[in-house]
């Protein structure tokens, strides 16, 4: 029986890790949303974000701040290289959906594959932004990383509230995710909003994996379990809302820490996956949509 | 946007050469011309099924369609819906085309996407043609009664300052005292100097907004009319009821 100092612990391991996962689901609603489209390639933007910083860091050794500033625009072009690349053309051709989400995953594969004949399959981290730590409350210990992670996650959710409900772009995403017909008769240029979902769904992806990176570690084959996770957050919060997504990975991150202090680390996986059954098996639309449109409403 | 007078008349505000859409093997639209003077309300009329809405989303290029497109004497035959929004051409769809989970303010806002500047200045003037939005701003598009919904699509339409505003059956499902009342908005914005092409399928109504007609059949033009040379119905039921 873990004792209640292990239970704690677990929760603000778990509340750390969810915003990842939480962050890492809004990525998935905002490409969603913009086209349709589910890209299964959101972990690898995660990972790039830890293995771009990382690489910076060590091999220019330039500052954190300056490796940081410098990893997300980097990461939010191999997002728009996605989308020209692979995304557009696709859709030009008059792909199906399912043919082009096929494609996203390829995609992943091919990064994690390109990542680890160039990187190797050496695990790499980097030290904490704030060293020292961690912060003892009782028996209960906070490592500092993990204030960056709420703070930055926090500021980052206002952020983006701000941007989708205040600026004049954000609105247009949002038309777009609801009538993009109507959007396009009214002068905006959908294909220019699908560019522009992907470059901020992978600079999200990457300001995640910089931030996780230091709790753990970051490798080549990172970004498959934070893509699943950050899937399973979007689709519990009811598919392409992204408060329902930020919600959904505080949820998943916590019940897999407290599975793993109750159950073993082994049934982390096995946590996730049931829940989400339970979930969809009792809301289908997920858990977040019962007042609003549900999940296929376009 | 001002035309020479000398212009006006002659030049078309927009005109259409043989365009003509298909959805797989069926042409719904047979290669079509037609053209809207400066200053004009132009109805299209025709039964259900006959190719209306088509020729709406081929003109606006939300459905992929041939044939050449004119605006003003310009050749913008090669402009994707939004780049003919910027040239003011702004369409109502059929079934009103709102943002249902947004507010009746962000709708307006969004409304005047290529002139954020004026939204404050465009909201007045939609208000003033529109009241009924003032009072229901925070509410949901999606919650709206059939008649606020259609003119909210109007006043959203307007937002985006159209030179042609092209509407899509704007009075369908409506109790006919509210689709008189949007109908007569629709003439005080043509007597504000806007193009009007508008799909009505109520051919009394459309008869008296109308300068002119074109009656619409089996995916072609059949007739063009002059509203005032209609001497009874009947010479219109010969060709609508084909
Ligand atoms: N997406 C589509 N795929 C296949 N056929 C279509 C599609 N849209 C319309 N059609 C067909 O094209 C023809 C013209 O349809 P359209 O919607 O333009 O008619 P309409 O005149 O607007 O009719 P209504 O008065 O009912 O709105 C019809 O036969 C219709 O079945
Ligand atoms: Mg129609």
């Amino acid at each position: 029986m873990p004792s209640l100092v292990e239970f704690l612990q677990s929760i603000v391991n778990g509340v750390g890790v969810g915003l990842i996962y939480g962050l890492v689901g809004i990525g998935f609603c905002v490409i969603y949303n913009a086209s349709g489209i589910v890209n299964f390639a959101q972990g690898v933007f995660v990972m790039l974000g830890g293995m771009v910083c990382e690489t910076l860091l060590s091999q220019l050794g330039i500052p954190l701040i300056v490796a940081v500033v410098l990893t997300i625009p980097l990461v939010a072009i191999s997002g728009i290289v996605m989308e020209l690349a692979i995304v557009r053309p696709m859709m030009h051709r008059g792909a199906t959906l399912f043919a082009i989400i096929l494609a996203t995953l390829a995609a992943q594969i091919m990064i994690e594959r390109i990542t680890l004949l160039t990187f190797g399959d050496r695990p790499r981290t980097y030290h904490e932004f704030t060293t020292g730590g961690p912060l003892k409350i009782g028996d209960v210990a906070i490592g500092y990383q993990l204030f960056w992670i709420l703070g930055c996650g926090a500021l980052l959710v206002l952020l983006l509230w701000l941007f989708f409900t205040r600026t004049r772009t954000g609105r247009a995403l949002r038309a777009c995710s609801q009538n993009r017909e109507a959007a396009q008769l009214l002068g905006i240029p959908v294909a220019r909003m699908m560019l522009i979902a992907f470059a901020l769904s992978a600079a999200l992806g990457a300001i995640a994996g910089i931030l996780v990176t230091p709790t753990q570690y970051t490798a080549y084959n990172v970004g498959t379990p934070f893509g699943v996770n950050g899937f399973i957050a979007a689709i519990i919060g009811g598919f392409g809302r992204a408060g329902g997504a930020l919600a959904g990975g505080l949820l998943l991150g916590v019940l897999q820490a407290l599975a793993i202090v109750a159950l073993g680390a082994g049934f982390k996986n096995v946590a996730a996956l049931s829940f989400l059954l339970v979930v969809l098996l009792f809301f289908p639309n997920g858990l977040f949509a019962g007042f609003g449109k549900s999940a296929k409403a376009h | 946007m001002s035309v020479p007078a000398s212009d006006k008349g002659n030049v078309p505000l927009l005109e259409a050469r043989d365009i003509s859409a298909s959805y797989g093997q069926v042409q719904a639209l047979k290669p079509t011309s037609l053209h809207i003077a400066e200053g004009e309300l132009v109805t299209i009329l025709g039964p259900n099924g006959a190719g209306k809405t088509t020729l709406m989303r081929a003109l606006t290029r939300l459905t992929a369609s041939k044939g050449n497109l004119f605006f003003r004497g310009e050749d913008i035959t090669g402009l994707s819906t939004h780049r003919l929004a910027r040239r003011g051409i702004i369409m109502v769809q059929e079934g009103r085309g709102l943002f249902p989970q947004m507010s009746v303010r962000e709708n307006l806002v969004i409304g005047a996407f290529l002139h954020s500047a004026e939204t404050d200045a465009q909201m007045t003037s939609v208000f003033e043609l529109f009241p009924r939005l003032k009072e229901r701003l925070d509410q949901l598009a999606g919650s709206l009664s059939g008649g606020e919904q259609q003119m909210l699509a109007i006043g959203r339409a307007l937002m985006a300052k159209p030179q042609l505003l092209m509407l899509d059956e704007p009075s369908l499902g409506l109790a006919p005292r509210v689709a008189f009342e949007i109908l007569g908005t629709l003439r005080e914005l043509n007597r504000r100097g806007i193009g009007i092409l508008l799909v009505e399928q109520k051919a009394p109504l459309a008869l008296k907004l109308a300068q002119r007609v074109y009656v619409i059949a089996l995916g072609k033009i059949v007739a063009e009319l002059k509203t005032d040379e209609i001497k009874s119905h009947h010479d219109l039921a010969r060709y609508y009821l084909h």
